[in-house]
């Protein structure tokens, strides 16, 4: 090892005697010149590193904040002034008024932070949303999904659904009295899963 | 023959200035990039609590309540900015927006956060707020049908003098602290706001002609609204008002759907042509002014539904 140093020093020394001044301050030059742009490649490249964690980590809090934000939305949604019911009942949905928004979708698209937002029928729990029977101006009330809007509507590919069970109460009319005839429901929303494009 | 002085001068090679100057080159890069990525961490902080706040507005949500409140404690002493409200974007239903600051070293206050929008809230508080605790507390606006919750900030102490025993009982069961009732202005520490002819009031309340003069603008309210002209600027409060009525004009129109669903049931619907006027009047509104008139009216389609049969409402 010791042979080894000394055999390069000797070379070194050999190469500073053989070369000319100048031409030695130019190779000198040249090395600290490699040597600064790979330092800093190096540190721009580590720099580029934590800059990508860095973002991960933004993109996944972003989610997170926006999906606490569908929670907290879709519990409450149900006292909103477009979807409570006439009579005093808390976290119950005026299916009267829900045919309505889902006739008109294309205001509230923007309104709500949601991706998409249905409401879905007891009935229609256990079956594929392919499957169900949309509700519609004509079909209501025999029918097993409100669409109020989809993720199609706002150009979103990706999402996440949550659901929050609610009563679903309408009027019905009977023997000259109107009464509230009300069933379990669920209202599903969506959360936008935002990729990299 | 002159002497020559030494200067014990120390050699340097052209190397070494090169390297001395892309080094400090480097070293500058790298404190530049340093200083950036703190504030740029501090603006990802205060984002994500400005949208965290904005989800804190969520269970504000009312329902069946009067009234629903909340406090939010802050690490630090923070600052919340009203970045503005947009009536006119994001159609129908307009916008507010906010961003977030908090103290860091030496007292001062950090950048400013990204602007986050608040869409389907109606926010009512002063142009920037400051503190480390703040109170929150949300309403509901009839107008006749419940149009939306409106979200009040209450960062400092207001006084409230001579008030109406129904404002008094609103704020103390939603235990607002920072709003307190003193016998006589001289007891009170913070802003002060008069609900009869006192002297030395930052906020006037005429509660019979239904305004509120504050910074040397007459605000119009009906119902809760007035907590709205109170805690918050004139041009939020404007702004607030706009958006309200849009909003009254969405919701009206599921409630006018919703006649012809239970005329199908055997109801007989007389509010139609009312309603409709009202969402008409209330499009075209462009100040608070305007509202006394239509408060009128819906006062009017009110009491028309209240004369209906219970299974014949139309709101209840």
């Amino acid at each position: 090892m010791k042979q080894k140093k000394s055999n390069s020093q000797l070379n070194f020394a050999m190469c500073n005697k053989l070369l000319p001044k100048s031409k030695r301050s130019q190779l000198k030059i040249q090395e600290m010149a490699f040597m600064l742009v790979f330092v800093f490649l190096f540190f721009a490249l580590a720099g580029l590193f934590a800059l990508t964690i860095f973002s991960g980590n933004i993109k996944q809090e972003a989610l997170k904040i926006a999906e606490m934000r569908t929670l907290t939305s879709i519990t409450n949604l149900a006292d909103s002034p477009e979807f409570y019911c006439v009579v005093s009942k808390s976290n119950c949905i005026d299916a009267d008024k829900l045919i309505s928004l889902a006739k008109n979708k294309t205001n509230y698209l923007i309104f709500w932070p949601f991706s998409s937002l249905k409401v879905v029928k007891m009935q229609a729990f256990d079956k594929k949303e392919s499957e169900m029977i949309e509700c519609n101006w004509a079909n209501y009330p025999d029918c097993e999904i409100f669409v109020i809007y989809k993720k199609e509507n706002k150009n979103i590919k990706n999402e996440r659904l949550m659901s929050s069970y609610v009563s679903l109460c309408r009027k019905e009319y009977e023997n000259g009295y109107t009464y509230d005839k009300c069933e379990i429901a669920k209202i599903v929303a969506g959360t936008e899963i935002k990729t990299m494009d | 023959m002159k002497k020559r002085v030494d200067k014990k001068a120390i050699e340097m090679g052209f190397n070494w200035i090169f390297a001395f100057i892309a080094g400090g080159f480097i070293l500058l890069l790298a404190i530049y990039a340093t200083t950036k990525f703190v504030g740029v961490q501090e603006v990802k902080g205060g984002t994500e609590t400005a949208a965290q706040l904005v989800s804190l507005f969520d269970p504000l949500e009312t329902g069946l309540a009067s009234g629903e409140s909340n406090q939010i404690n802050f690490n630090k002493q923070s600052r919340i900015y009203n970045e503005g409200c947009f009536p006119d974007s994001n159609r129908p239903f307009g916008k507010q927006e906010i961003s977030f600051s908090e103290q860091t070293f030496g007292n001062k206050f950090g950048e400013r956060s990204e602007i986050v929008p608040i869409k389907n809230k109606y926010v009512f508080f002063e142009d920037m707020i400051e503190g480390k605790k703040m109170y929150v507390f949300s309403m509901p606006f009839f107008m006749p049908f419940k149009v939306a919750d409106l979200i009040v900030i209450v960062p400092e102490k207001y006084c409230f003098y001579d008030a109406p025993a129904e404002i008094m009982n609103d704020l103390e069961n939603l235990n607002i602290h920072n709003v307190i009732f003193p016998n006589f202005t001289e007891e009170c520490k913070g802003r002060v706001v008069c609900f009869g002819d006192s002297e030395g009031c930052d906020i006037k309340v005429s509660m019979s002609d239904s305004y509120v003069q504050k910074s040397g603008k007459r605000l119009y309210f009906n119902k809760n609204l007035v907590y709205g002209a109170i805690f918050a600027s004139p041009q939020t409060y404007e702004c607030n008002v706009k958006r309200l009525m849009s909003k009254l004009n969405e919701v009206g129109r599921v409630y006018i759907d919703k006649i012809e669903m239970i005329q199908r049931k055997g109801c007989e619907a007389r509010i139609g042509d009312k309603l409709n006027i009202l969402m008409s009047n209330a499009m075209s509104l462009n100040s608070s002014r305007q509202i006394i008139q239509l408060a009128e009216l819906s006062d009017e389609i009110d009491s028309i539904n209240e004369a209906a049969k219970p299974g014949c409402r139309l709101f209840g």
